[in-house]
């Protein structure tokens, strides 16, 4: 048997590195993190629809490991396959016991090896798009004016799935139109905010697919920030957060769209960045990790990236989860002697973007956030932590095992009963909005402060006195 | 003998994109859990169903081509790696074909996750008693091949206590069932013999576990001491009060140092020598007198502080930690050699101090996560191999703490298997009739000995190719 030692302990002499210099070299000591335990198989969305280990988080290390060790070429086409496949959802770094940075390691590696093998056609496109700020904004009028053609909508239904799935995208994009409370409902629930809160300074983040796609989304968060203390400020000049690209591989691409941005946001000293896009926020907070090598820019991007904030984080202490009936089916006493039946409470889940969930590790704020939201019952989703198949571009580049991922997450929207599904990314938002739209469902998505807004619209918030109830 | 043929044929059983052939494909599976090993199959064949496994054991029978069954990878002795020949991963036979709550049974695939299995009985009040510390991501069929452990194997007993029967595909390609999932059979028991064969006997394609209900009561209580030997004393002490915990698990200051320091982070104290997590479950009535006499039994052999979980996040948290320990262990440096060893319970203080005697002669950091109830522990030493050096003295330095366990009347594995890594222990464990015994019964399942060659038993103790490795 030629299996490596027996006599002495571990792997056999380190070879010397093949790929020096490379960002996968740079990036290398992520990779001794890894004791192979095979604890992220079971986390991976594509090892648990694929079934197979070379599309599991432990195959793709182990795949860098060869690439570096010089056994794998960086033209393989097999190493390519199974690192395009990655949905960089990063739900194996929240299982990881040994804390490997597998996100940064994936994106060192489609940088070290986009040398080699250019990215496809569709991602050129689209970044290349996402990169020039003027043919961008070209692009976003131009899809709203086809979206409020409801054209969208009708291509959704009539195409092949293939062709169908990015006008459903779009067409899921539309502004929900989200129930109308009665006037009793919107006496009995209030949002209700903290009182006596010190008044806190933030930018938004306006993004890009938020700015062009999801406007409305964008001036709820100025409106739900302004109703708890929030003095919102802008900053002009800001971008794509380059979140693309560097999931991409295209890590110069990402640098510099993080440096326009980090110059926009310094102009607002002192104010945090309120990020209502899980995938931006996740990007915004790592800006030190991508410009570490660039000693002019690090320690700016440092301190931009410290100030960053998703915006249920900025929500969660000054929001009071909001009064619930005991007995939603049976109308309380207190409801008979006003003379009206309060209307049974709307069920929601709520599907956590990986890039807030595994990446920012953020999974209280948001719970905060959607108990605030009165009249509504928040129904457990089996597997919520499973990545929706959506992943930036990857939809559009990898539909085959975008689908595989999204098909379980739609059974289990299902089986939850709901009328909406909440969820704080656009990627998200259209995956999972377009998805249900094509299965006939009548489930919609929708941004969790869409629904906060929608409530604190229907009756201003109640201010509670509560010094601190944590 | 390997052709193009075979591969065509293995094709055109489970379809193309099933059979893996080329380097990078088969990367993922030159190694498993045990750090340190790699050997490259010759294919990676993955079957979806039970006709499948069948079909493709066959052709490997009629080409006279060696296998290695694997589930998910996460075996720590080497049992699923693949040197010249094919690997059957059964990751793909994942269905649950039954839950009977009345009579407590599931019959369930090889490739179902033990964590799955969990989840989808629960709801019938039922729980599947082996809980191997890799379960959120390891095989039932895995398990069964290595007759699984796991914390509260103290109280309940390891896989072998939990599956009433099995359907085998043996290595000629033949379906048999041993034992019986509705009543005891008479004869040989043919399961408890196949159950910790390690793939050596052929494939479990159908296996139906026993359940148990969850227990109604539960206390989890974490004590803190300032040594190990302390620790393991207080673990004698608490068995011999007469009381069963459900688990009795301890870990040392690095290992809790790395676990804090990772996402399972469960508050254990990072400035102690070891704690001691210790679980008594069943009715409610008794339970507190006996968390208490397990309080009095640590506090009286030195714990700093006893501590109760006072919810039930609280008490998960306090596992999780214990059962990632393992994987966290990658934090303190690039290489790890794992053990899994088991002395008598009274041995552990004297065991231990040897253990860390041991590894201070020999300049190396030895980490202590282990099942102590059971005596069954865990020496692990963290290091790094580029340093030549350094690798030369972990392996001398667990050489002897084998040595040491076996001396202490203890033997080389508790729960992770023989497989690749403890084979050459083997010898210092059996006389050469018992190794000659144990190849005559391998002999009756795998006349070839093509099922999961060259592990478990040296080959020399069987005379096949001569020679030890």
């Amino acid at each position: 048997m030629t299996t490596s030692p027996t006599t002495s302990a571990g792997p056999s002499p380190l070879p010397t590195c093949a790929l020096p210099d490379s960002p996968l070299a740079k990036a290398a000591a992520g990779l001794d993190a890894c004791v192979h335990c095979g604890f992220c198989l079971p986390a991976c969305p594509t090892y648990v629809n694929l079934q197979d280990e070379n599309d599991s988080p432990r195959g793709r290390l182990l795949l860098m490991r060869r690439l570096l060790d010089g056994e794998l070429d960086v033209r393989d086409p097999d190493v390519g396959t199974h690192m395009d496949r990655c949905l960089g959802c990063r739900a194996c770094e929240t299982a990881c016991p040994s804390g490997v940075p597998y996100g940064q390691l994936l994106e060192a590696t489609r940088a070290t090896t986009r040398v080699a093998r250019p990215v496809p056609l569709v991602a050129r496109v689209v970044l290349g798009v996402f990169q020039r700020e003027m043919l961008l904004s070209l692009v976003l009028v131009g899809a709203r004016v086809l979206r409020a053609t409801r054209l969208p909508d009708w291509l959704a239904r009539v195409l092949p799935a293939r062709l169908a799935f990015p006008f459903a995208m779009l067409a899921s994009t539309t502004p929900a139109r989200l129930p109308q409370a009665s006037a009793h409902d919107r006496v009995l629930h209030r949002v209700r905010v903290r009182a006596s809160q010190a008044r806190r300074t933030v930018v938004r983040l306006d993004g890009c697919v938020m700015r062009g796609l999801f406007a409305h989304t964008n001036a709820a968060t100025t409106r739900v920030l302004s109703a708890t203390a929030h003095t919102v400020r802008s900053a002009p000049g800001q971008g794509c957060c380059g979140a693309l690209h560097a999931h991409a591989g295209d890590l110069d691409a990402a640098r510099d769209m993080a440096r326009r941005n980090i110059a926009a946001f310094e102009r607002v000293p002192d104010a945090l960045i309120a990020v209502n896009s899980a995938g931006c926020g996740a990007m915004l907070k790592e800006y030190g990790h991508l410009l570490h090598d660039d000693p002019a820019w690090h320690a700016r991007a440092e301190a931009v990236a410290s100030r960053v904030r998703d915006v249920s984080e900025l929500l969660a202490d000054r929001l009071l989860p909001a009064a619930r009936e005991a007995s939603p089916a049976a109308p309380t006493a207190r409801d008979s002697a006003h003379g009206a039946a309060s209307s049974p409470p709307v069920r929601i889940a709520y599907d956590p973007p990986c890039h807030l969930m595994h990446a920012q590790r953020i999974t209280r704020e948001p719970q905060a956030v959607l108990s605030a939201i009165p009249g509504v019952e928040l129904v457990p989703l089996v597997d919520a932590d499973q990545c929706c198949g959506s992943a930036g571009i990857y939809n559009l580049v990898e539909p085959d095992t975008s689908d595989a991922v999204l098909a379980p997450k739609l059974r289990h929207v299902a089986d939850a009963r709901v009328e909406w599904l909440v969820s704080g990314n656009p990627g998200c938002l259209m995956q999972l909005g377009a998805g249900l739209m094509r299965s006939g469902s009548s489930t919609r998505a929708v941004h969790p402060i869409d629904l906060l807004d929608h409530a604190l619209q229907a009756a201003p918030a109640e201010r509670v006195g509560e010094p601190d109830l944590a | 003998m390997i052709t193009a043929g075979l591969a065509d044929a293995l094709r055109s059983i489970v379809g193309p994109r099933w059979v893996k052939q080329r380097p990078a494909e088969l990367t993922a599976y030159d190694s498993d859990a045990l750090p340190g090993y790699r050997a490259t199959p010759s294919f990676v064949v993955l079957p979806a169903s039970r006709d499948e496994v069948i079909a493709v054991v066959r052709l490997l029978a009629q080409h006279g081509v060696p296998f290695v069954p694997r589930g998910a990878g996460t075996g720590l002795s080497g049992g699923a790696l693949a040197n010249d020949a094919v690997i059957i991963g059964l990751n793909r036979l994942t269905r649950i074909h039954a839950i009977d709550a009345g009579n407590r049974i599931a019959h369930v695939e090889p490739g179902v996750v033990n964590a799955v299995l969990q989840r989808e009985v629960a709801p019938f009040g039922l729980q599947y008693a082996p809980d191997p510390s890799s379960q959120s991501a390891c095989t039932i069929g895995g398990n069964v091949a290595e007759n699984a452990g796991g914390p509260h194997c103290l109280k309940y007993g390891v896989t072998l206590n939990h599956v009433a029967a099995v359907t085998v595909c043996l290595p000629n390609g033949e379906l048999v069932q041993f034992g019986d999932p509705a009543s005891e059979r008479d004869g040989y028991d043919l399961c408890g013999l196949f159950i910790g064969s390690e793939g050596c006997f052929g494939i479990a394609t159908d296996v139906w576990v026993r359940l148990l209900p969850v227990a109604p009561a539960v206390r989890t209580l974490l004590a803190d001491f300032p040594s190990l030997t302390d620790a393991a004393r207080a673990v004698s002490a608490i068995i011999a009060t007469g009381i069963v915990p459900a688990a009795l698990e301890m870990m040392d200051q690095a290992t809790i140092r790395a676990v804090e320091a990772s996402i399972y982070a469960a508050g254990y104290p990072t400035d102690v020598a070891a704690v001691l997590l210790a679980e008594v479950d069943g009715l409610e009535a008794g339970l507190d007198a006996d968390a208490r006499t397990i309080e009095r039994c640590c506090r009286e052999a030195g714990a700093r502080d006893v501590r109760i979980a006072r919810t039930d996040g609280d008490r998960a948290r306090l596992w999780q930690g214990r059962k990632k320990a393992f994987g966290a262990l990658g934090r303190i440096a690039p290489h790890l050699v794992v053990q899994d060893a088991v002395v008598p319970r009274t041995r552990l203080p004297d065991v231990l101090e040897t253990i860390a005697a041991i590894g201070a002669r020999h300049g190396v950091a030895v980490c202590n996560v282990f099942h102590a109830g059971d005596g069954n522990i865990h020496p692990n030493i963290s290091y790094d191999a580029s340093d030549h050096a350094q690798a030369e003295r972990v392996h001398a330095a667990m050489s002897e703490i084998m040595q040491a366990c076996i001396d202490a009347g203890g033997t080389i594995t508790g729960e992770h298997g023989v497989g690749l890594d403890k084979l050459g222990y083997m010898d210092a464990l059996f006389t050469e009739p018992s190794l000659a015994a144990m190849c005559a019964v391998r002999e009756v399942f795998d006349p070839d000995r093509r099922a999961n060659p060259g592990k478990v038993v040296p080959v020399h103790a069987c005379r096949e190719w001569g020679g030890r490795r």
